[in-house]
């Protein structure tokens, strides 16, 4: 619920550091897991502990337990915006937050980005799949075919050297 | 019934394609909920967008608010459904597999590889979701001083949310 700017830095603080429900080389293991699968990370890992703790219903409470608070209180603002859209005030309300929320999507990825120095030939990947992304305009699915052979070539690489 | 029924069909198959999590497929998202399917327009998409950024709790939350959008609550809480079961039932049988392999070097491969290929999705979703909800120069000039500070400070995300929220009510941005 107080996920602000999402959950994952909360879901760390509170797992590891103040439950010690998992230790932290646990969890980046569980996170790691989390973001190979596709869907919401953050409901993979809730996915992930739950199930860990109390089976398949540990995993759909821990789900729940996640989504449904956040869901109340967006449906709540969504109706807000039904009422109050027309405002030039509340338009621009939007426009700012949006231009930050895609720069906050842009830096998870900087950020993700400044470990991948440690062996620069990864770079090659993360490059591959933006220029087929973004010049080719290719689907999800070719850009994963297109591009994992090459990524796990050069992870194979990068496993060894490291 | 059937609008209802399509909604939960495509993003359920969203969800199975999601690498790298929502954010990294918005443009996909996008696509889908304003040019294949016109259930919203490109300034609800982007209003939805925004809204689901200030809200707390996960960030998938613009996929919800599509579904409410569609079919109140009940179009909010399918959609919500939609996007995540698949990957949540691939997860749960997957984690025991991937735990279970013994060779630490096979493990770290597939770690490896899964990042950069989630790094180059997220970058080129906020290239192109920029394209699409940016207007104005000042909009981009917000965009790119949140990564600077971001990356190189260790500011609350929700101050820079207030900020940029606020320059829009000014009407600077």
């Amino acid at each position: 619920m107080s996920g602000f700017g999402g959950v994952l830095p909360w879901a760390r603080r509170t797992l590891v550091e103040r439950d010690k429900i998992l230790t932290s080389e646990e969890f980046s293991a569980i996170l790691g897991i989390c973001q190979i699968v596709p869907g919401p990370n953050i409901m993979n890992l809730a996915v992930c502990v739950g199930s860990r703790f109390g089976g398949a219903r540990g995993a759909l409470a821990a789900t729940l337990g996640l989504s449904l608070g956040p869901i109340a209180i967006v449906l709540c603002l969504a109706l807000l915006y039904e009422h109050y859209s027309y405002l030039e005030s509340v338009k621009g309300l939007l426009r700012g937050i949006s231009a930050v929320g895609v720069g906050l999507i842009a830096s998870t990825g900087f950020k993700m980005l400044r470990d991948e120095f440690r062996y620069p030939a990864m770079l090659l990947v993360v490059l591959l799949t933006i220029i087929a992304a973004t010049v080719f305009h290719l689907g999800l699915g070719y850009v994963v075919l297109l591009v994992s052979p090459v990524a796990i070539f050069i992870a194979r690489k990068k496993a060894q050297a490291l | 019934m059937s609008i209802l029924l399509s909604l939960f069909l495509k993003l359920s198959a969203f969800s199975l394609v999601a690498f790298g999590g929502v954010n990294a497929l918005l443009p996909v998202l996008f696509n889908l909920a304003v040019h294949q399917e016109h259930w919203i327009d490109v300034q609800t998409f982007s209003d939805y967008f925004a809204i689901a950024q200030a809200a707390p709790g996960p960030n998938f939350m613009t996929v919800t608010l599509i579904g409410w959008h569609i079919h109140g609550v009940l179009g909010a809480l399918l959609a919500t459904l939609a996007i995540a079961w698949p990957s949540s039932i691939l997860i749960y049988f997957l984690q025991r597999f991937i735990m279970g392999i013994k060779n630490p070097m096979t493990k770290q491969m597939i770690q490896y590889s899964a990042a950069a290929l989630a790094i180059g999705l997220v970058l080129s979703s906020a290239w192109e979701i920029a394209l699409q909800i940016n207007h104005s120069p000042a909009a981009y000039v917000l965009t790119i001083s949140t990564i600077a500070i971001t990356v190189f400070t260790r500011w609350h995300p929700l101050y820079l949310i207030a900020i940029g929220g606020a320059l829009g009510v000014l009407g600077f941005i």
